[in-house]
């Protein structure tokens, strides 16, 4: 096994004279890994994990593992936090944070607990979010709090449920997720706590994500940002909040923790990274370790189990404050389309949209109604500036509408003759002929024998692969222009705005497969930061190509959902509010959702491609938006930092190459 | 790769053509009895299962059905690498869909599992007024490179079962190497498929 320290279970003095200065000169080396019964003086260890971290500083630029253990000595409980050797990784996952990096080495002992009695604690207060780890916050009785303690291998319930074994705790009656220990004073409470320990719910944190700066508190502390000091007194104190009279003190840590949130997954992305190139100290050898392990059947359904009971997103709201609290992880509640009144107030005297932002977030959290989709469209996708006049609009519409004409012309007046002698217009002619007689054919717009709007999507997209002859036509276009035509039921009209949404999406239709392979790489890497056991697991199952998602992001869900609904993805889409890629967090935030099914069931490639296949028709909407919002806003610039930059649908850097590279002969 | 328990067998096919031709019609045809006369192009790949008992073994076909464009070729291979049979589709009423046919089997013979059983479907037969590929022309290219060949309609359904079931007699007797060891195919009528015809 790895090489941990250990330190003397046998020595029961008072946690408070365990200050943590003096912690460091107790621990005692053990060269054995044993981990499970008693090490001296008679005390049975009833809970041990390892991998239980902390993260020092705000940044979480580096963590402190270690093992979280709980034991008994006599009938008291003790629990015991004892961080692992120290790893090079503190030192290179600063780099970029800018600030002098933190003293690790000293950090480690700081943050031991070697023994502290749960007589002394007043509350813990879980975390289990649908995002990222889980952790609790241990709250002494006189107010005093210790950092959060991350389980990066699952195990909170288990923690819980170990220590109601052992001890007394209820379930607070002011928040779902604080279970106060050595609780006598409501013997109601005695009562019904002994009925149960809750179910582990998908929660956060009460502050809004949309206003996530709202306190500058102890963790924002420059001093504590710096990490210059750390003495026992002020690390102990800054983690300390008032005795709970209005608020929780380690609730308002939980939010500052949760606010930094994307900081913490950063690090836990470089801390990944590590992983696999650095073998030569002990914390990384271990996690190799656990890697090699986990990559074993036996221990992946192990893991997974525990992943499933902790953070599988089935949020049952059995009060109201955890409904609350369900409702902002979830990103905000959908709103209902923006209707024609309220898409007015958004003009000026001559047209122009003022404040295009708070047009695109409302449209980003309702959609619009249909009878004004085919204005919104036009600016949304950027055929028209938010700053025209209704005249300058009107002057463009006429200008583009001959220029469609002319570009249409062109192979308009390809004679028979001249066909006969243009292979690539004959075969990209007949690449689109036959995809425009299986498109949509069932929507009444396009149904039937002869349909004209069929061969007006026939025009558009031949007209387009004349427009950008480099690029062409490529199968998944006419399911792009679709609900385009649909909805504009202009053929020129619907021809510029398809430009427009091609200058963003083209890419997905390289030869090279080049904007596609972005976007599944930026993907792999969010599901990385956002999803770790399933990251693990596509690695471990070598699916980390994401190639079943292939559909989903090339033609943007469109074979996913109905029809209307699809349009009203796409206004969201587009509406670029939050991030230009939410697409690959809606991704993530399905992938997840059937997290538990993928790994439970051991899914290879093959039959994640069934699997993913099969579920169109059945992805719900709206909780996929939102979800989406969630993981966006939680992933933060960590999660922009995934994508490279160029990445479909952002639009593509230009170069000397010209924008569409020709690798081969174009059809 | 075929692989084998107690007298089944999971084969992994792959359908490769141009666009068009009806590849996920004939899979459909075959795995749901359906027909559609609009079936949306294939985007990326589907995947489909099913069963087939022939005599007393039973050949479970993990089917991996492909997007046909050109465009999206050089993401064939990762379907059809390790598997154990091939159906090659063309339209018969395009000769360039025949001329793709023959690009796909030579690609499968040059990077395919050498022991892959390949078959040959000159699809949408029904059409015979629009014919521009001929019988005998698809026969002699298709003997003369070892597949068998056979014209289908996932319209009418001729022939559609038929394809399948001919290959899945052909697995056992073309992957005699392929069984892992300590796992015997026992039972498996092994002349049969000798006798079996192939041709439309």
């Amino acid at each position: 096994m790895h090489e941990t320290e250990q330190h003397d279970l046998s020595d029961d003095s008072d946690y408070a004279a365990a200050s943590r200065h003096d912690v460091s000169r107790s621990i005692l080396r053990s060269d054995s890994g044993k981990s499970t019964t008693s090490e001296a003086g008679g005390s049975e260890v009833v809970y041990s994990k390892e991998n239980v971290a902390i993260h020092p500083t705000q940044y979480a630029s580096e963590r402190i593992s270690g093992r979280l253990r709980l034991f008994k000595q006599g009938s008291s409980l003790f629990l015991s936090w004892i961080p692992y050797k120290p790893t090079t990784d503190g030192s290179a996952v600063l780099q970029g944070q800018g600030s002098s990096s933190v003293p690790l080495e000293k950090d480690r002992y700081l943050y031991t607990i070697k023994s502290l009695p749960l007589a002394d604690v007043h509350s813990i207060r879980r975390h289990t979010p649908a995002l990222g780890w889980q952790y609790t916050i241990v709250v002494l009785s006189s107010g005093l709090a210790y950092p959060p303690f991350y389980f990066y291998n699952g195990g909170v319930r288990e923690f819980l449920a170990t220590l109601k074994h052992h001890v007394f705790i209820v379930r607070s009656a002011d928040d779902a997720n604080v279970f106060l220990v050595n609780n006598f004073r409501d013997p109601l409470q005695r009562t019904l706590s002994s009925l149960e320990l809750p179910g582990v719910v998908s929660i956060a944190n009460r502050t809004s994500f949309h206003k996530p700066r709202i306190s500058m508190s102890s963790l924002d502390d420059p001093e504590r940002v710096n990490g210059a000091t750390y003495d026992g007194t002020s690390s102990t104190s800054e983690y300390s909040g008032q005795p709970k009279k209005s608020h929780d003190p380690a609730r308002d840590i939980s939010i500052q923790v949760l606010e930094k949130f994307s900081l913490v997954t950063k690090f836990a992305r470089e801390t990944t990274s590590h992983l696999f190139c650095d073998s030569h100290d002990g914390l990384n050898a271990y996690e190799k370790k656990q890697q090699n392990n986990y990559s074993s059947v036996k221990h992946t359904s192990s893991q997974s189990d525990e992943m499933e009971k902790t953070s599988d997103m089935s949020p049952v709201a059995s009060d109201p404050l955890e409904f609350e609290e369900l409702r902002l992880i979830w990103g905000k509640q959908r709103m209902h389309p923006l209707s024609f009144e309220e898409w007015t107030s958004f003009f000026d005297s001559e047209g122009r949209i003022t404040d295009s932002k708070a047009l695109r977030e409302r449209i980003f959290y309702g959609g619009v109604e249909d009878d004004i989709r085919k204005k919104v469209w036009k600016f949304l996708l950027g055929y028209h500036e938010y700053d025209s006049t209704d005249a300058e609009r009107e002057y463009l519409a006429s200008v583009k509408k001959s220029e469609y004409q002319v570009i249409k012309t062109q192979w308009k007046s390809i004679s028979a003759a001249q066909a006969k002698r243009f292979t690539k217009f004959r075969e990209r002619k007949g690449l689109i002929d036959k995809d425009v007689v299986r498109t949509d054919r069932s929507i009444a717009y396009y149904e039937g024998d002869d349909n004209p709007n069929v061969t007006i999507l026939r025009d558009i997209l031949l007209t387009y692969s004349f427009y950008n002859f480099d690029l062409g036509y490529c199968q998944g276009m006419s399911d792009l222009l679709s609900p385009i035509l649909y909805v504009m039921e202009d053929e020129s009209e619907s021809f510029w705005c398809f430009v427009a949404l091609m200058e963003r999406l083209g890419p997905n239709f390289n030869r090279d497969q080049s904007g596609m392979h972005s976007q599944l790489f930026a993907l792999s890497k969010l599901v990385e930061i956002l999803d770790s056991p399933l990251h693990n697991y596509f690695k471990q199952a070598d699916c980390l190509n994401y190639f079943f998602c292939f559909r989903w992001i090339l033609i943007q869900f469109k074979r996913e959902f109905e029809y209307d609904q699809i349009m009203h993805l796409w206004e969201v889409l587009w509406t670029h509010h939050l991030s230009e890629h939410l697409h690959l967090y809606m991704c993530v935030a399905i992938l997840k959702k059937h997290r538990k099914k993928i790994m439970g069931e051991q899914m290879d490639f093959d039959t994640l491609l069934k699997f993913i296949n099969e579920l169109s028709g059945h992805i719900d909407l709206d909780w996929t938006i939102r979800e989406a919002e969630a993981l966006c806003t939680c992933a933060g610039e960590n999660g922009a930092a995934c994508i490279p930059p160029g990445t479909p649908p952002s639009l593509p850097i230009e170069t000397d190459m010209g924008l569409y590279p020709q690798d081969d002969e174009v059809l | 790769m075929a692989t084998t328990g107690n007298n089944s067998v999971n084969a992994k096919l792959v359908l490769l053509g141009d666009m068009g031709a009806g590849k996920s019609s004939l899979v459909i045809r075959f795995v749901r009895g359906q027909f559609l006369e609009f079936q949306e192009s294939t985007i990326g790949a589907a995947f489909f299962a099913q069963t087939l008992a022939v005599g007393d073994t039973t050949v479970k076909f993990e089917i991996w059905d492909t997007a046909g464009q050109e465009r999206y070729h050089s993401l064939a291979p990762m379907y059809y690498r390790g598997a154990a049979a091939a159906i090659v589709v063309f339209d018969i009423t395009s000769s360039e869909s025949f001329e793709k046919a023959k690009k796909w089997v030579q690609e499968l013979q040059k990077q395919g599992n050498p022991n892959m059983v390949t078959a040959l479907a000159g699809n949408k037969c029904d059409l015979e007024d629009k014919r521009k590929v001929e019988v005998e022309e698809a026969r002699t290219y298709a003997e003369e490179n070892g597949l068998f060949f056979l014209e289908t309609s996932a319209k009418t359904a001729i022939n559609v079962n038929d394809i399948f079931y001919e290959i899945a007699r052909r697995l056992p007797q073309a992957q005699p190497a392929q069984q892992p060891a300590g796992v015997v195919l026992t039972n498996t009528p092994a002349q049969r498929s000798q006798s079996s015809s192939c041709c439309s």
